[in-house]
Order: structure tokens, then C-alpha cells, then sequence
């Protein structure tokens, strides 16, 4: 089942990319899956319509919840990383107060891999940030805000 | 005074967080003064340094500090800060002080070896046991005879024609505050190696029978040669070497500027400051007898590292150490720089 769901998030992401103009070669690419597998998914073919409610449900999860959960089914960072930064619903940005220490635990703490140590300062990347503020829970100093970015976001290429 | 630091057993912890980067610091117990400026400074609060137990003269053994490694963070402040160096922090395996980002103190110890004259006066007056000189000898030549006299306004009791006189007829008493030089006349065979080896031509000797021909030396062959080492993990940049060097050899630059008071009227002379000062900056007054009740404390303000070791020792809060001025590399963070500079209150 866990398997199905995962397909499911992949289906979303699949989706989510041809909306914005990527060609089923460049998803395949993208998502690591097959050319024949995207050309399933984009004609509507192959999957339970059931597990893919149970993705669409899992993405419009809160962004902490929405990362966990997505891990938890793919195991693997990477490819978490690659389904939360299609699937996430808003940008966000995070503001670092001077108050910061560079201890570096956010970085660590983070999945998404959006923080890095600058100057003894952290630095919040948005377009990796989900949003699910682990970073900021996790900051001894409490000097992480992470604010969502108010406009419609679109999947860039790296 | 801390005595034996390299025969205390190292008791420090090892703290360690591997993910992106590899964070490790790491404490070592016989540098450690006990001052408690990461406990001021650690921003998790992670750090406690204990109360100071008991002392046993000469044998004290400074309150060291406990870390609770589930607070700890590993943002390394505390070794950035500690003025002793007692703490390592590295990441990946390269100590922070080599990291630019970070900030660290501007201080140093240096003995200019070409100045130099290996009179060993800053090795036994060091604190630490920090400061090692190894002199070398000239070859001896044939002795004569003639008459010798010392000018004692002159003679910084160096010790090198001590060292070097091969009839061992002169005895210079180099302990700080009890200088002297004598010479026997009974053992002296006018060599004149003292008179020409002497940095400050204190020694006004002649051959005056010579029946063994070539007795002389040549003057560049008299000068003692030897090198000198600091031990910088021990160093505490306290400026004893610069004081008592009679050529100007040894360079200190300290990292903090400050003051030191002791209010005499609540001060109990029990000793503990001076138990625990890691640079003998603390003194009895010179009349204390071992079994007179003395008056108070002495300061020798010029050897204080204003590290505060003293203020968090005495029993009476007799003693105030306060930090005017410290010297240490820029940074671009600013909790860093607000914690360098709130050593300053």
C-alpha cells in the first residue's frame, strides 16, 4: 500500500510538471521513473484513482506533516526532496535574526537541504524550503522565521 | 597556583555531531583555569563550572567545567571565547581559530631569538612552565691567570658566565627578587670566557700572568648560542617573560585590557586568589611570615590576564576584575561580537 501511495505522489508531481511545460521525457528525467510510466500516468492509466486521493490528501497536509509522510513512503531524501519541492502548495522564505549563533543545527535538522552556514549565519534557500518549519523549532536561539511567500509559485529547474 | 598542569590527568569530555559537517569540541581539564567565561557565555546554558572545593596550599586543583552535552549545541562559542585556549572546538576536523569566519582573540608570546641571550631567567619565572631555553656552550679553552671584579650595578644576573666558566668559580643566583653573583677568586683561572660571554660587560677581568701562551678565546666564540620554544597550550600570555628579560628578548601582547582591585578591607588573606591565579599575579605582601596573620593581598597588576579567575575564587567577593578593552578578529556575526564585547561588564 505504502508503495501505491508513493505512485500516487509521483502521478501529482507528473501532473504538476506538464502543467508547466515540461515534456514527458524531462519528467522521466526528473521524477527517475520511466518515459512509458509518465505516458501512463499523463493518459490516466495504470493507477488506483484511490491511492492518488490518499496523495492528493497527503500533499494538502500541512507542510511538516506533507514532508514526514512523503519520507516516510519514499525512504529516500533525495527523491522526498524532488516530490515536496513539485508538490508544495506556497513559497516560503526565512528571515534570520542577528541573534543567531551558526551552531548549525538547522542545518542539519534540515531535510530539504534549503539552509546553509554563511558567516556564522544561516541562510534560508526558498526555493528548497517546504515550509515545515522543523528548522525553527529546532533553533536554540529561536531566531528562525519562516514566512510564507504570498503569490503563486511555479517548479523551477535546477 | 596550579601546579604540575602536565602531570594532571586529562578528565575532559569529547562532544561529537556528525551530519552535514562534523562538529566535535572537546576539553582539556589541565588547561582549564576555571575562570568561568564560557559559563557566562554559552548561549544554550549548557555549561556549569563548579564552586571551588577546598584548597590545599600549592596543590589546588581549580573547579572545572561540566557541559550537559543534551543542551549543547556545538556552535563552538565556548572555545571561541575562552582566553586559555582550554577548550577545542573543530569542524571537519580543522580547529575554529584556522576557520576565518570565527572570531579569536589577537594575543601572542614571542622571544626574538636573535636578542636572545638563553639566560633561561623567563623559563624559570614562567607560571605555566610554558617557556623551555636550550643554550649550548662554547668550547673551553687553556687557563690562565689575573684578577676579575664584577660591576653588580650592571650585571642583570643573566647567569651565562655561571654557565659557562669552566673552573666553576661563579655562582649567580637568578630567582626573581633574590638575584646575586659571586665570584671565588680561589677557583678562578682568568679564562676572561665571563668577561667576553657577559651581555652587559658587567666583568672587568685581566690575564695577568700568562705562561701558557694562546689562553684567549675568540670573542665569537664566546657567545652562547640555544633556542627557545613557548608552549602555547600552556601560555597564558600573563607578560611574566617580558618583564624579566634583561634584553627586551620576549614580546607579550595580551588579549584583554583591564583592572584588578582587591578591596583591602574585606579581603581575609586566606590565599584562595592566589591559590587559583594561573599567572602569579597575586602575591602575600613581603613581610608575611608563614605564621603571622598578614595584612592583605598583592596585586602585580602588570601580570594579571584579567581572566577573573581570582573574582570567582574569593570567599569574600573582596576581589573585582574588570575587562576595559579586548583584542580579538573581526566577524560578520553579531551575537558572536555582542558576546566578545559583553565580556567587557
Amino acid at each position: 500500500m505504502p508503495s501505491h501511495i508513493a505512485s500516487g505522489l509521483k502521478y501529482l508531481a507528473a501532473i504538476e510538471l506538464k502543467k508547466h511545460g515540461f515534456t514527458q521525457q524531462m519528467i522521466a528525467n526528473e521524477l527517475e521513473i520511466d518515459r512509458s510510466t509518465v505516458s501512463h500516468y499523463l493518459n490516466g492509466r495504470n493507477l488506483s484513482w484511490h491511492s492518488i486521493d490518499v496523495a492528493k490528501t497527503i500533499t494538502n497536509l500541512c507542510p511538516k506533516d506533507f514532508l514526514i509522510m512523503t519520507h516516510y513512503l519514499f525512504k529516500d531524501e533525495q527523491k522526498t526532496r524532488k516530490i515536496v519541492s513539485i508538490c508544495k502548495k506556497k513559497k516560503y522564505c526565512g528571515e534570520i535574526a542577528d541573534s543567531c549563533i551558526g551552531c548549525g543545527l538547522c542545518v542539519d535538522l534540515c531535510l530539504m537541504k534549503a539552509v546553509n552556514l554563511d558567516s556564522l549565519k544561516a541562510h534560508i534557500n526558498s526555493i528548497y524550503c517546504c515550509g515545515c518549519l522543523l528548522c525553527e523549532e529546532g533553533c536554540p536561539t529561536n531566531s528562525i522565521k519562516i514566512l510564507e511567500v504570498n503569490n503563486d509559485r511555479e517548479y523551477e529547474r535546477h | 597556583m596550579i601546579v604540575n598542569m602536565k602531570d594532571i590527568k586529562d578528565e575532559g569530555f569529547d562532544i561529537k555531531r556528525s551530519a552535514e559537517e562534523i562538529r566535535n569540541l572537546s576539553f582539556k581539564d589541565h588547561i582549564c583555569i576555571g575562570c568561568g567565561i564560557c559559563e557566562k557565555t554559552c548561549p544554550v546554558e549548557a555549561i556549569t563550572v563548579a564552586d571551588i572545593g577546598p584548597i590545599v596550599r600549592d596543590e589546588v586543583d581549580i573547579s572545572k567545567i561540566n557541559i550537559d552535552e543534551d543542551e549543547c549545541v556545538l556552535c563552538g562559542m565556548c572555545s571561541g571565547i575562552c582566553p586559555v585556549n582550554a577548550l577545542d572546538f573543530t569542524i571537519d576536523n580543522e580547529p575554529i581559530s584556522e576557520i576565518a569566519a570565527y572570531p579569536k582573540y589577537i594575543s601572542s608570546a614571542e622571544i626574538d631569538d636573535d636578542t636572545c641571550i638563553y639566560c633561561q631567567r623567563c623559563e624559570i619565572a614562567c607560571p605555566r612552565d610554558a617557556v623551555t631555553i636550550a643554550r649550548f656552550l662554547p668550547e673551553r679553552p687553556n687557563l690562565v691567570t689575573g684578577e676579575i671584579e664584577v660591576d653588580v650595578d650592571v650585571c642583570n644576573h643573566c647567569g651565562i658566565c655561571d654557565e659557562m666558566c669552566p673552573a666553576d668559580a661563579i655562582d649567580v643566583n637568578r630567582t626573581p627578587g633574590e638575584e646575586d653573583i659571586v665570584i671565588d677568586k680561589d677557583k678562578c683561572v682568568y679564562c676572561l670566557i665571563c668577561k667576553k660571554s657577559c651581555p652587559v660587560t658587567a666583568i672587568k677581568a685581566a690575564c695577568r700572568t700568562c705562561s701558557y701562551g694562546d689562553y684567549d678565546i675568540d670573542p665569537e666564540d664566546a657567545v652562547t648560542t640555544g633556542s627557545s620554544f613557548i608552549d602555547d597550550e600552556l601560555c597564558v600570555k600573563c607578560g611574566w617573560c617580558e618583564e624579566i628579560c634583561p634584553v627586551d628578548a620576549a614580546k607579550v601582547k595580551k588579549q584583554f585590557e583591564g583592572t584588578l582591585d582587591v578591596d583591602q578591607d574585606k579581603c581575609t588573606v586566606c590565599g584562595t586568589c592566589i591559590d587559583v591565579c594561573p599567572c602569579n599575579a597575586l602575591t602575600f605582601p613581603k613581610s608575611a611570615g608563614p605564621a603571622t596573620i598578614v595584612d592583605n593581598t598583592e596585586k602585580q597588576e602588570e601580570y594579571c590576564i584579567h581572566c577573573g579567575a581570582c573574582e570567582r575564587a574569593c570567599p569574600v567577593d573582596a576581589i573585582s576584575v574588570q575587562i576595559t578593552d579586548v583584542d580579538y578578529t573581526p566577524t560578520k556575526s553579531k551575537s558572536w561580537i555582542e558576546k566578545f564585547e559583553a565580556l567587557k561588564n
